[in-house]
């Protein structure tokens, strides 16, 4: 019993990364990881909504009729979503304005519709719970891995904290669209070149 | 009769002596002119950059064929030909570093993580500088006047700043021997055209893409310029025009192989230089014109796709 | 006179060794193997069995096909076998085997000379057709068919080439300046066959003594013009060599007739004077032994001459062979031993050195467009190649890889020393596979 669980999360953890294995979730993950705190706050969000959602559509599972259920999830993401939007307005507004419109866009976010599709609708409400949170924490510390990248190389910045010397010079390219690609680009290389290998191995 | 070991292979049987190898030596070859301009006019410091450049280059390909358990090719010359081309396009003030950085980039980003030899969609020197400038511009526009060293605008930055009082622009003459600010191996008209010389004479470059590439700059800013005929040697000779049309644009792998579609991408170069000189926000444009003619380098081939010997045509 | 000519091509060293050496008779083996197929079309039936004495000029090999042409002994003296044997083509062959008597006993079918005036167009092609005469530049293809095009097509004029563009071969060149009257005797029996007033010999500005020997000799022959040619190769390919003299281009899959051409080489207007000057069919002709040789030369050589005879009659090796030729370097097919019969469609054969022949190390395409430039056909050689590679017939027809005369310069000049060649036959299987797929 606990193995399957246990199972759950980690595959949401590694073995299927939302981004770097499912390779869902990019158009945030390019736009949030030039700093590290962006990252992690929109690994938050996208916890909670993913968990709740999980929980809720796997109690309607059997009640949601087929023909329409992507619709149905729209709205139970969405009403989530809301919920976090507000909280983030409320407690951290300055947060709340770095992410902008990408708060809202989490209800179209692949991995939500994604695990909603294909998981907690098949399966029961502890075990889509599990997923949720695995796959909410891959999420997060995929984005704080990249960011780590964007932002000491960018910024010389960790967390907004100064980890590189004065006179580091930093790459602006980094922090700006480019270097979203080539970090997100490289991160995955190095990704599949070492899952291959396992994989030959 | 003895055993003879005999080749067996499909013809033919002799080859042109043409090597990959001896191409891309002779580029460097054909760049020693412009290369030793540089080092006069900006000193020891540009030589530095050009060799850190070189190695950085040569070591990032050793290195990452050999990570990647590929054959180490290092002895193409191509690794070469693209560091010494980027330390060329760095100003001599500009960190020693960069430079490494720079075709560290280029080898591994441009032209590796696309295929190798032969299948980069970009020019790496050039796309390597690119993102230099987008990633430490403060660093890549500091230009100092030759053997004196005091900070200097470059002849195009004044142009763009304003309608300039024929005093403050540099003689033409001076812009044609290098005597100007710039990039340590652009600023030397002279010494490139003589490069140039010798490698369409040697058949290395097509004369049709520099010609091409020149000849618009020139019409075009004559037509557009100030000045008439004097903007047209003004802008052929002021940036990095000169090099990025005998050096850059005529890189094998970025452009069409056709005959028609390489005037087409000269044209194209030397359009888009001129547009982004007068009428955009960079005083340069050499380095994205070529790289935006690169991109569609291989739909320009496609197109202009010669007529087969014999073909009807359907009617 | 502006000097005619094609676009592309290339300019590989001429290496004319043997361009002023006259032609000297070959020692005569003491076997001929004489293969049952020197031509293109069907192959022949043998006529003699194992242990027949056989003459001079008999006729040993047959078919009753259009397209083919009867084979003839090269010598005199008994079969010793008939099987198979490997050719210069790399393919093994059926061959009757003759040991040779010495003797030169003509056959009684040998009749003597003939007189051209009194000949119909018919009588021509026959003779042609009875004296095996097939095309000597290398294709082989059956001489009397070339003479007989379809009655819709509209012959206007008759193309001698004599242009010979492959390094190192001298065979015509030799022919043109040394058997210059049998020659022109049989290109009038040609013109005369295909009913045609005017023929062109197109010649290299640089084929050494050529231009001098002819101009001496047609200035009173009627409507034969000689066509100076900018030396480039492959101007002797058929088709560059029509678009040169004529302007013409001859369209894809099509064949010369289409445009009002036929084209002949100049040895086998030489052969086909010979059998009009003394009734014996081809069993002889001019061939080149020339590269890594002690003499390289020029040789009058019976069908059915083995390669290893005719290097011990140059003298052996000089150095250490590493490749065998049979043709010109630049198309010719490469050899495992020397144990092969050369044959009538054979002009001669090569032997290159290590440092010539050793391709070198490839590296990938770095597109430098000197194969399109090179391409007489006009196509783009390194885009089939990808193509090639994945096996995408429809990319390979789009690009017209059948258009391809193998003519390997797009292969010679490639500074990557890609196998552009090999690429384009496996190309051309590719796309015909398919069609006979579709056919079915």
């Amino acid at each position: 019993m606990n193995n399957k669980y246990l199972k759950t999360l980690t595959n949401g953890l590694v073995t299927e990364n939302p981004l770097f294995r499912l390779v869902l979730g990019t158009c945030p993950a390019l736009a949030v990881t030039s700093a590290v705190e962006n990252g992690f706050w929109m690994g938050v969000m996208v916890t909670f909504v993913l968990t709740c959602s999980n929980v809720l559509i796997s109690l309607l599972r059997k009640v949601i009729p087929a023909k329409i259920r992507i619709p149905c999830f729209i709205v139970i993401i969405a009403t989530f979503v809301t919920i976090v939007d507000l909280v983030m307005e409320a407690y951290l507004p300055a947060m709340h304005k770095t992410l902008g419109i990408f708060i809202p866009l989490i209800v179209v976010n692949c991995i939500i519709l994604a695990r909603a599709e294909s998981f907690a609708s098949k399966n029961a409400v502890a075990l889509s719970a599990v997923d949720g949170i695995g796959m909410g924490l891959g999420f997060m510390s995929a984005l704080m891995i990249v960011a780590t990248f964007r932002e000491i190389l960018g910024n010389g910045t960790f967390f907004g904290f100064h980890v590189m010397g004065e006179g580091f010079p930093v790459a602006k390219i980094m922090v700006q669209a480019p270097g979203a690609f080539l970090t997100l680009g490289l991160v995955l290389g190095a990704i599949n070149l070492v899952a291959n290998h396992k994989k030959a191995a | 009769m003895d055993e003879l070991k005999l080749i067996v292979q499909a013809p033919p049987h002799i080859r042109s002596p043409l090597t990959t190898k001896k191409i891309m030596f002779t580029v460097v070859l054909a760049l020693i002119p412009a290369a030793s301009a540089g080092v006069v006019f900006f000193g020891m410091r540009a030589l530095l950059h050009m060799v850190l450049s070189i190695a950085s280059a040569v070591i990032t390909e050793f290195v990452l064929q050999r990570l990647l358990r590929k054959k180490v090719t290092i002895s193409d010359g191509s690794a070469v030909l693209t560091g010494l081309l980027l330390g060329m396009n760095l100003p001599v003030t500009a960190p020693l570093w960069i430079g490494v950085v720079g075709s560290a980039f280029a080898i591994s980003i441009v032209k590796h993580a696309f295929g190798g030899l032969g299948q980069n969609f970009m020019n790496p020197a050039l796309a390597a500088r690119a993102m230099l400038m987008a990633a430490w511009p403060s660093q890549m526009v500091q230009w100092v006047t030759p053997l004196d060293a005091i900070a200097t605008a470059t002849p195009l930055a004044i142009a763009k700043a304003g309608i300039p009082d024929t005093a403050t622009l540099p003689l033409l003459w001076d812009m044609f021997i290098g005597f100007i600010g710039g990039s340590i191996g652009e600023t030397s008209a002279l010494a490139l055209l003589v490069g140039g010389i010798y490698l369409i004479y040697k058949e290395l470059i097509d004369y049709r893409i520099p010609l091409a590439y020149l000849g618009t700059v020139f019409i075009l800013a004559s037509v557009f310029g100030a000045d008439g005929l004097n903007s047209g040697i003004f802008h052929l000779l002021a940036g990095g025009v000169m090099i990025g049309a005998i050096f850059m644009a005529t890189d094998y792998v970025t452009s069409p192989s056709t005959a028609s579609g390489r005037w087409i991408y000269g044209i194209g170069c030397g359009l888009i230089t001129i547009m982004i000189r007068f009428w955009g926000s960079y005083p340069e444009g050499v380095s994205f014109s070529i790289l935006l003619m690169n991109i569609v380098a291989p739909l320009i081939e496609r197109f202009t796709v010669p007529r087969k010997f014999g073909e009807v045509k359907k009617k | 006179m502006r000097l005619k000519t094609f676009r592309g091509g290339i300019h590989p060293p001429k290496n004319k060794l043997t361009a002023l050496d006259a032609i000297r008779p070959m020692t005569i083996p003491q076997v001929v193997v004489i293969p049952l197929q020197q031509h293109v079309g069907a192959p022949c039936q043998p006529l003699v069995k194992v242990g027949d004495l056989v003459k001079m000029g008999q006729k040993i090999g047959e078919s009753k096909a259009f397209v083919s042409a009867p084979i003839h002994a090269s010598v005199s003296g008994k079969v010793k076998a008939i099987g198979l044997v490997d050719g210069a083509l790399g393919k093994k062959s059926m061959a009757i085997t003759i040991e040779n008597d010495y003797q030169d006993t003509p056959d009684e079918s040998v009749s003597g000379p003939k007189n051209l005036d009194n000949m119909t167009p018919e009588d021509i092609r026959n003779l042609v057709r009875e004296a095996g005469i097939v095309g000597l530049g290398g294709a082989g293809f059956p001489t009397s068919v070339k003479l007989s095009p379809p009655s819709d097509k509209n012959i206007e004029m008759l193309i001698m080439n004599g242009v010979e563009c492959e390094p190192y071969l001298t065979c015509d060149q030799r022919v043109i300046i040394e058997e210059t009257d049998t020659m022109i005797l049989g290109i009038r029996a040609m013109m005369k066959a295909l009913n045609v007033s005017h023929a062109y010999i197109g010649v290299k500005i640089t084929m050494e003594g050529a231009i001098e020997a002819l101009h001496e000799k047609i200035l009173n022959e009627k409507g034969i013009d000689v066509v100076p040619l900018v030396p480039k190769y492959p101007q002797g390919e058929e088709r560059q060599l029509i678009y040169a003299v004529t302007g013409r281009e001859v369209p894809s899959g099509g064949l010369p007739h289409d445009v009002g051409v036929v084209v002949a080489n100049v040895a086998t207007a030489w052969a086909i004077g010979r059998t009009l000057q003394t009734g014996m069919p081809l069993v002889e002709r001019i061939m080149t032994v020339s590269g890594a040789v002690q003499n390289p030369s020029n040789f009058t050589v019976r069908v059915g001459t083995k390669i290893e005879d005719m290097i011990n009659a140059v003298g052996g090796y000089s150095g250490t062979p590493a490749s065998i030729i049979v043709g010109g370097p630049l198309t010719g097919f490469a050899q495992f031993h020397t144990n092969i019969p050369l044959t009538k469609q054979n002009n001669g054969f090569v032997v290159l050195t290590k440092e010539q022949a050793e391709p070198g190390e490839m590296t990938d395409c770095i597109h430098c467009g000197l194969c399109v430039q090179a391409c007489p056909c006009r196509l783009v050689p390194h885009q089939l190649v990808k193509y090639a590679k994945n096996g995408d017939t429809t990319g390979l027809e789009q690009y017209s890889v059948l258009n391809c005369r193998e003519c390997s310069s797009c292969a010679y000049v490639c500074p990557a020393k890609i196998p552009l060649l090999h690429y384009m036959r496996v190309g051309k299987n590719y796309v015909m596979a398919k069609r006979a797929e579709q056919k079915k």
